[in-house]
C-alpha cells in the first residue's frame, strides 16, 4: 500500500460518480424488482416476491420461462456457430490464402460495421417469402422445396435470426481470433512439421490450446450479446410469429411499454444474475482447460 | 512519403470532423421556438402523434394567429413514440399547452389521468355541437375533457372493401352470413384470385376482425359490454366471441388471406386492391377515394362495402373515438387554449377543415354539409350502427391491442387455440384493472 504514488482518496471524485451513475442505479433496480412500479400510479409499493412468482409461473398470461429458453437456444447457438465459423476462416486467412488476404478480411468483418438496424432490414427485406431474394434465387435455380417461410413460420423464425446474427458476428470474431492466430509463434508448427504432425495435429495441439485464452475472450462476449440480444430480433421479427422468438429484452420492452416497470426490473434483474453466474463459470472452465 | 499520406489523412479527418460540428450547431436554438416572442404575444405548444394534424388545421391555425395574435406551435411526433412521449411529460409535469390523445374511457381514465391533468371544457359553447357519442368518448364522470374533431365514420369504420368488377365477373353476390362469405372466399380462390388482403406483419390490422365486431356481440347479449366493464363475465365464456375467433382462424387456415398474409403490410393495401390481385381488403370507407388518386385507372367506383362478417355480423362498426384535442391543467396559457378550440369548433371553421381534407367526409358536429360519395351512402343506408365497437364500449381492451394482435398470430400458426386468445385478453384486462385499483376487480 505505501508503495503506492497517490493515496486512496485521490480516487474519491471518480468513486463517488461510479458509484452515484453505475452502482445506486444498478442496486435500485434490484430494489424495484420488489415492487408493484408501474407507469398508472404514482405509488411505488413493496410486493416482495411477486413478480419473481409471476416469471416462474406459466400461468395464462406471458409465458416467460419461453423467453428464457428461446434467449438460451439463440445464445449457445450463436455462440456454437460463430465461433466454429469464425475461427475456420481465421485459420484460413492466416494461414491458407496468400492472394489478397486483407481484402478478405476486411469483406468478412464488414457486416460489423453496419448498423444493426440495416442489416435487419436488409434481411428482412431477403427473406421475405414471396418477393424476397434468397426465395427469389432458390426458386430459379429449381430448388423450390427448399424456399422456406423464414420469417414467419414458426419452425424457421429463431433460426433465421440465428442465421442473420451469425453472419453479421463472424467478422467481429474473426478479427479477434487472428489478432490470437497471429501471436502463436511459427517456431511451434516448424518442429511439429519436422516430427512429421498433420495438419489438423497441430492445429489440436498447437493451435487450439494456445488460442485458449482468446476464445475465452469471444465466448464471453458472444454469450454476454447473446443473452442481451434485442434489436436483430426487435426488426426482424419483433417476437413473432406469435411470441415465438421473444427474447428476455424483447419481453423486458414489451413490459416497459405496458407500463410494468416492476416486472420489467425483475426481468432485467433475473438477466443481470443469469449473466454473471454463466459469465463467471465459462471463464473459470475455459480456464482450466487452457491450464491442462 | 507515407508520413505526408498520414498527415494529409489527419488533415482531411479533422476537416470533416469539424464540419460536422459546424452543422451541428445551428440547430440548437431552434428547439426553443415554443417560447414567448419579444413581443410578449402568447405562444401555445400542441403536441399531437403523426397524422393527427391535417393540413387544413395547419392553415386554420394561421388564421388564428391573424385574428388573435395567438401563435400554435405544433411538436409532431412519430405515431409509435407518441403514448411514451405524452405520458412522460405528463407524469414529469411538462405537457404541452394542448396535447392530443386517442378518446375512450380506459383512455382518459388510465392512460392521461384527465381529472388531475386536463381542463374540464364541460361549459365551452362548442359541447352543445358535439355527437353525443364522440362527446361520451372525452368525457369523464360526466364532465368534458375533450375536442374530438374528426371524421368517426369515413376514417373510423373498418369494414371490408370489395372490388364489385370482380365479383360481378365471378358470379358472386355481397355475403350477409359468415357461411356466404367463406364461399365467396372459396370461390375466388378456385378462380386463382386472392380473396382477401390481410396484412398480418403490421401487428395491429388483423386485430380490427374481432372488436370491430362488437355490436354483433352486443346484438346476440344486450349489456354485454357493461357486464364485461363489471368484471360479471369473461371473454372467454362468451360463446359467439369464442365463435368469432373460431371463424377468424379457419379463414387463415382456408387461405383467405392469401400465401404472404404473414408478411404483408398494410401500406400495400390500396395497390392490392387496384391491382385485382386481391378482391377485397378490410380497410376504411374512404380508401377507394385515395385508390383513385394513386392509381387513376381504378376509379373508386369499382369498390363496395360491407361490414366484416364474422358470428353473420350484419351492422356497421361505430367506432366514435378518435384523436381528441385537451388543454393540459398545468399550462399557464389555460384560457388561450379555449379560445383556440372555440376558434377551431366554429361551424365555419369545421366545414373549410371537411371541405380541405381528403380523408374527411363528414365531422362529428352538427349544422355541417358532408360529402358522401354514393357507394359510401349506399353502405350507411344499407348496415345499421346499432352500438359502438369493442374497443370503446369495453375498458381495457383498447391498450392490449398489439398483444392481441401478437396472440392472434399464435393463434393462425398453431401456438395458441381461439380459447387461449379470449383467456389472456382476459388476463391482461385483470392485470390493467388491478393496477388501476378498479373496484370491479378488487378481491
Amino acid at each position: 500500500m505505501r508503495s503506492r504514488a497517490y493515496p486512496f482518496y485521490f480516487a474519491g471524485g471518480a468513486l463517488a460518480l461510479y458509484l452515484l451513475f453505475y452502482v445506486l442505479p444498478s442496486v435500485m433496480g434490484f430494489y424495484y424488482a420488489f415492487t408493484d412500479w408501474n407507469s398508472y400510479s404514482s405509488e411505488v409499493n413493496f410486493i416482495g416476491l411477486e413478480n419473481f412468482k409471476l416469471i416462474f409461473s406459466a400461468g395464462a398470461g406471458q409465458n416467460y420461462m419461453h423467453f428464457v429458453r428461446n434467449t438460451v437456444i439463440f445464445t449457445v447457438a450463436t455462440i456454437l456457430l460463430k465461433t466454429a465459423i469464425a475461427l475456420g476462416l481465421a485459420v484460413l486467412l492466416t494461414n491458407g490464402i496468400r492472394h489478397l488476404a486483407y481484402f478478405h478480411r476486411v469483406v468478412m468483418y464488414l457486416p460489423a460495421v453496419l448498423p444493426m438496424l440495416v442489416v435487419s432490414l436488409v434481411f428482412k427485406s431477403i427473406l421475405n417469402p414471396a418477393t424476397g431474394l434468397l426465395n427469389t434465387f432458390l426458386r430459379s435455380v429449381g430448388l423450390d422445396f427448399m424456399a422456406q417461410r423464414w420469417l414467419v413460420d414458426v419452425n424457421w423464425a429463431l433460426p433465421s435470426v440465428i442465421g442473420v446474427d451469425t453472419w453479421r458476428g463472424i467478422g467481429y470474431i474473426m478479427v479477434i481470433l487472428i489478432a490470437g492466430l497471429q501471436a502463436i509463434p511459427k517456431d511451434f508448427y516448424e518442429a511439429a512439421a519436422i516430427d512429421g504432425a498433420s495438419a489438423f495435429a497441430s492445429f489440436r495441439r498447437i493451435t487450439l490450446p494456445l488460442m485458449m485464452p482468446v476464445l475465452t475472450v469471444t465466448t464471453v462476449l458472444n454469450l454476454l450479446y447473446g443473452l442481451k440480444v434485442f434489436d436483430i430480433v426487435f426488426v426482424l421479427t419483433n417476437g413473432g410469429p406469435g411470441r415465438a422468438t421473444d427474447t428476455v429484452y424483447t419481453a423486458i420492452f414489451d413490459e416497459f411499454s405496458k407500463g410494468r416497470y416492476g416486472v420489467a426490473t425483475t426481468l432485467s434483474t433475473l438477466l443481470f444474475l443469469i449473466m454473471i453466474i454463466l459469465g463467471y463459470f465459462v471463464i473459470r472452465l475455459m480456464h482450466r482447460e487452457a491450464e491442462e | 512519403m507515407k508520413k505526408v499520406v498520414y498527415l494529409f489523412s489527419l488533415l482531411v479527418l479533422s476537416a470533416l470532423l469539424l464540419a460536422g460540428c459546424a452543422v451541428a450547431q445551428p440547430a440548437a436554438p431552434a428547439a426553443d421556438t415554443g417560447a414567448p416572442s419579444a413581443e410578449g404575444d402568447v405562444t401555445l405548444t400542441y403536441m399531437a402523434s403523426q397524422g393527427w394534424i391535417k393540413d387544413a388545421e395547419l392553415e386554420l391555425a394561421k388564421k388564428f394567429e391573424a385574428e388573435t395574435g395567438i401563435h400554435i406551435d405544433y411538436q409532431i411526433i412519430p405515431a409509435d413514440q407518441y403514448f411514451s412521449v405524452l405520458k412522460t411529460k405528463l407524469n414529469s409535469g411538462e405537457a404541452t399547452d394542448i396535447f392530443g390523445g386517442q378518446s375512450g374511457k380506459t383512455d382518459l381514465q388510465v392512460q392521461y389521468d384527465v381529472e388531475k391533468n386536463a381542463v374540464d371544457l364541460s361549459d365551452e359553447e362548442w359541447v352543445a355541437r358535439h355527437d353525443p357519442l364522440s362527446l361520451e368518448m372525452v368525457s369523464l364522470n360526466d364532465k368534458v375533457y375533450g375536442a374530438e374533431i374528426w371524421d368517426t365514420i369515413a376514417s373510423n369504420y373498418f369494414i371490408v372493401v370489395y372490388n364489385k368488377d370482380i365479383f360481378v365477373e365471378q358470379g358472386l353476390s355481397v355475403p350477409t352470413t359468415y357461411a356466404e362469405f367463406k364461399d365467396v372466399c372459396l370461390a375466388l380462390k378456385d378462380a386463382g384470385i386472392s380473396p382477401l388482403y390481410e396484412p398480418i406483419s403490421d401487428g395491429w390490422h388483423h386485430v380490427l376482425w374481432f372488436p370491430m365486431v362488437g355490436p354483433r356481440f352486443e346484438e346476440l347479449n344486450p349489456g354485454l359490454a357493461e357486464q364485461l366493464n363489471k368484471n360479471e363475465v369473461k371473454f372467454a365464456d362468451v360463446p359467439v366471441m369464442v365463435e368469432a375467433m373460431t371463424q377468424l382462424k379457419e379463414l387463415y387456415d382456408l387461405g383467405c388471406f392469401g400465401d404472404n398474409a404473414l408478411s404483408d403490410a398494410f401500406s400495400d393495401a390500396n395497390a392490392k386492391l387496384a391491382s385485382g390481385e386481391f378482391a377485397m381488403a378490410v380497410t376504411t370507407l374512404t380508401a377507394p377515394i385515395s385508390i383513385e388518386t394513386d392509381y387513376p385507372d381504378t376509379p373508386a367506383q369499382t369498390f363496395g362495402f360491407f361490414p366484416m362478417p364474422l358470428a353473420d355480423n350484419m351492422l356497421a362498426p361505430a367506432h366514435p373515438a378518435g384523436p381528441s384535442k385537451f388543454i393540459y391543467a398545468g399550462s399557464p396559457h389555460i384560457e388561450e387554449a379555449k379560445q383556440y378550440l372555440a376558434f377551431l369548433t366554429a361551424p365555419e371553421n369545421l366545414q373549410y377543415l371537411l371541405d380541405n381534407t381528403p380523408d374527411f367526409a363528414a365531422l362529428n358536429f352538427s349544422g355541417l354539409q358532408a360529402k358522401w360519395t354514393p357507394e359510401q351512402q349506399e353502405f350507411l343506408d344499407a348496415y345499421p350502427a346499432k352500438s359502438i365497437v369493442y374497443q370503446d364500449a369495453v375498458n381495457y381492451l383498447n391498450p392490449q391491442w398489439m398483444d392481441i394482435g401478437k396472440d392472434m398470430v399464435a393463434m393462425f400458426t398453431g401456438a395458441m387455440t381461439p380459447e387461449d386468445v379470449l383467456k389472456s385478453i382476459d388476463q391482461r384486462r385483470a392485470d390493467m384493472a388491478k393496477t388501476a385499483n378498479d373496484p370491479a376487480w378488487a378481491e
